[in-house]
């Protein structure tokens, strides 16, 4: 028997085949079971859709915004960046503090960046206060947040971090969801 | 009461009382169908409708038969993702009439439940006699035997008793439970799918002549009329889908696995039932396959080489038990349909009951596949004629209904915003503050147009299909006003509540907890 094999009619062949087998393949791998609790926990962190980050323009509260970012990606959540102008009350809360709003623009511009970079929906903000934990537990509440994540830094030498009292601020006031980022004293 | 989940393993102790048409506690059908059993349930659909269609669909549309096929196809798609959608969203074992029932009410949910139930018992019947038609294969002095009975001639009292057997064969298989019919349905389903994909490949390797695929199409082109006609026949493969929905219920994590089997489903179809036509024509002419309708498969499988030698019997058996298991799924689905009819009380609920030993319902497997029975008979009396008002019919069933799941779909995605659906089927604007499936609204023009055709091309179809509807709205308006429900309104419905204890019951958490989450979501807002 003399056999003719048409080019056509073999990839014809191999098409059927692979199409075939990658289907049933797909197919018969679904994503594994999850238990009611798991899925509880899983489907609670999804219901996060807006996160505000408080920064004041050092490393770790930028890496909080970077952890905030990873925590609201598969959800796409809003990122709500904020810088808190503490002002004295010695002075009036309008005072002009041009270098400390420069700075705040320059960490906000830096927190953008990152949330650039997960393509994710942000909202940037400066804001005037006597206390800073007092008002990002305000804002939070007012702007309906869902999370708060605050990077703080363990106090080291002479340098003081201004989030420290402010977390514990925010930790007692807060009425949503916080998380609280501490880095070792580097 | 609807969808009151209970737990197989703890079911409801038996009432002292038979239970009021609005106090129905039914017992949950178990849940054994697996990914496997799932996809089984659809194939069989596919694989009978190349060994039965074929032939037909090539008479009619000579040398434009895979075009019959695409154009068949195209409407497929869209049905199969609307399909897709909804069982994942929904995963009960109402299938098409639950989605309607939920989107537009329980008349609309009424025609569209006796519209498949018109499909699912002519599956039984017109399956089952082709089933053992293939069988005959083997004994052909029963091909040849026939008989008069009063006024009827040729009749093949044996090819008859054969089919009867059959049927009650099935009946008997789905009564023991879903786990049995379901093995059965896997285990053939596999083989069939692996002889097929042979047949397939060796064709295509060996035999096939592309040349004389486009010779034939450019000289064998049909009229309008037998192209149109070869199309809807080609549609019968619809109801392969339907029929995972109708599983759904008892199907493991029915959310996660139906998008999987569903969309696996329609990519298989749609390989086997444009590869056969394709194969056929660059092998046989048309006419050759058209005069052998009984067995279009074995006459192709003969040409190939290596294999060809073994076609005769490979094609019997493969038909025999392809056929064999779609009119098992014509059982399967008649009975679970009738079951959520049930429920929702659009048929009386005498339909609901349970077999106490099996979990399975006893009364509709026997009251719909006596139908299937009577079917065959006048089948058996009526000759060829019969066939194609079996044909006809079933072609009338599936677009009606397809047609009424797409209105049903748009209103769904409106009205059920909230429900957490596992596949959405894309291509969805925003207008006139509603949102528009583009994809549904298309296929919903294609199969109000395919439902057009099916009543200009099939005479018997436009009077034996409305028939059937109009009898079960008879018998729908008879149990409402007796049981002083509603004619044309809707029962009070707890849809949330339900749709809850449906992801519950289906341990579908993570759907479950989406969903408690948009409705507490939907409570705020609304304050």
């Amino acid at each position: 028997m003399s056999l003719e094999i048409s080019l056509l009619g073999a990839l014809i062949s191999l098409f059927f085949i692979l199409v075939l087998s990658g289907t049933l393949w797909w197919m018969l791998h679904p994503h594994a079971f999850v238990t009611q609790a798991a899925a509880k926990a899983r489907q609670s962190v999804l219901a996060v859709k807006k996160i505000m980050v408080p920064t004041v323009g050092l490393p770790h509260t930028e890496r909080s915004v970077e952890l905030a970012c990873r925590l609201g990606r598969k959800q796409m959540a809003e990122i709500y960046l904020i810088y808190i102008l503490e002002v004295p009350r010695t002075m009036p809360l309008g005072v002009p503090l041009s270098d400390a709003e420069k700075e705040a623009e320059a960490a906000l511009e830096r927190a953008t960046q990152i949330v650039l970079l997960h393509n994710l929906p942000m909202q940037k903000l400066i804001h005037r206060a006597r206390v800073a934990g007092d008002d990002i537990a305000k804002l939070a509440k007012d702007m309906e947040m869902d999370m708060i994540v605050l990077g703080i830094q363990e106090e080291a030498g002479s340098h003081i971090d201004p989030l420290n009292k402010t977390a514990n601020a925010i930790l007692k006031i807060a009425s949503c969801e916080v998380i609280i980022d501490k880095l070792p004293s580097s | 009461m609807q969808n009151q989940p209970v737990a197989v393993d703890n079911p409801l102790p038996p009432s002292p009382n038979p239970p009021s048409s609005s106090t129905v506690k039914p017992t949950e059908l178990r849940r054994d169908v697996s990914i496997w059993g799932s996809f089984t349930w659809g194939y069989a659909d596919v694989g009978a409708d190349v060994y039965v269609a074929l032939g037909l669909v090539i008479g009619a549309a000579q040398g434009a038969a895979p075009l019959a096929f695409l154009v068949a196809g195209i409407v497929y798609i869209l049905v199969g993702l609307a399909h897709t959608e909804l069982a994942a969203a929904y995963p009960v074992s109402g299938g098409g009439q639950y989605y309607t029932l939920r989107g537009l009410g329980d008349f609309i949910g009424l025609i569209t439940g006796a519209a498949l139930l018109l499909d699912y018992t002519i599956c039984i019947s017109l399956f089952a006699v082709a089933s053992a038609g293939y069988i005959n294969f083997f004994f052909p002095v029963i091909q040849t035997y026939s008989t008069s009975i009063g006024p009827f001639k040729d009749v093949n009292l044996i090819w008859a008793a054969e089919s009867l057997s059959l049927i009650g064969l099935l009946a008997l298989l789905n009564i023991r439970g879903i786990r049995e019919s379901s093995l059965f349905n896997e285990l053939i389903g596999a083989t069939d799918m692996i002889l097929e994909t042979i047949v397939v490949l060796f064709g295509f390797l060996f035999a096939w002549k592309p040349a004389m695929v486009v010779t034939q199409y450019n000289t064998a082109f049909p009229t309008t009329e037998k192209f149109f006609y070869a199309v809807s026949v080609a549609i019968i493969s619809y109801v392969g889908l339907e029929s995972i929905s109708q599983a759904a219920q008892e199907t493991r994590r029915p959310a996660s696995i139906i998008p999987r089997t569903s969309i696996a489903l329609i990519i298989v179809v749609l390989l086997f039932a444009l590869s056969f036509p394709v194969l056929a024509l660059g092998i046989l002419p048309w006419d050759t396959i058209a005069k052998r309708e009984g067995d279009p498969v074995a006459a192709l499988a003969h040409e190939i080489p290596y294999i060809g030698f073994l076609a005769g019997h490979v094609a019997a058996i493969l038909g025999a038990t392809i056929v064999l298991i779609s009119a098992n799924t014509g059982v399967m689905g008649a009975s679970r349909l009738t079951y959520s009819m049930g429920e929702f009380q659009l048929v009386s609920p005498w339909f609901n009951a349970v077999h106490k030993k099996y979990h399975t319902p006893v009364r509709s497997i026997i009251f719909f596949c006596g139908i299937a029975a009577i079917q065959a008979i006048f089948a058996f009396l009526s000759g060829k004629g019969a066939m194609d008002m079996l044909v006809n019919m079933y072609a009338f069933g599936a677009t009606l209904a397809y047609l009424l799941v797409f209105v049903a779909f748009i209103a769904l995605r409106n009205k059920d915003p909230h429900a957490p659906r596992p596949y959405k089927v894309p291509l969805n604007i925003r207008a006139f503050g509603m949102e528009l499936p583009v994809l549904a609204i298309i296929g919903l023009i294609a199969t109000g147009g395919m439902l057009g055709i099916v009543l200009w091309t099939h005479p018997l179809g436009r009077i034996a299909g409305p028939g059937w509807v109009i009898f079960w709205m008879i018998a729908y308006c008879l149990y409402r006003k007796k049981n002083k429900l509603p004619l044309l309104g809707n029962i009070k419905r707890d849809w949330e509540k339900d749709h809850i204890a449906i992801l519950t019951s289906a341990e579908e958490f993570e759907y479950l907890e989406q969903y408690k989450m948009a409705l507490e979501k939907k409570a705020v807002t609304r304050g």
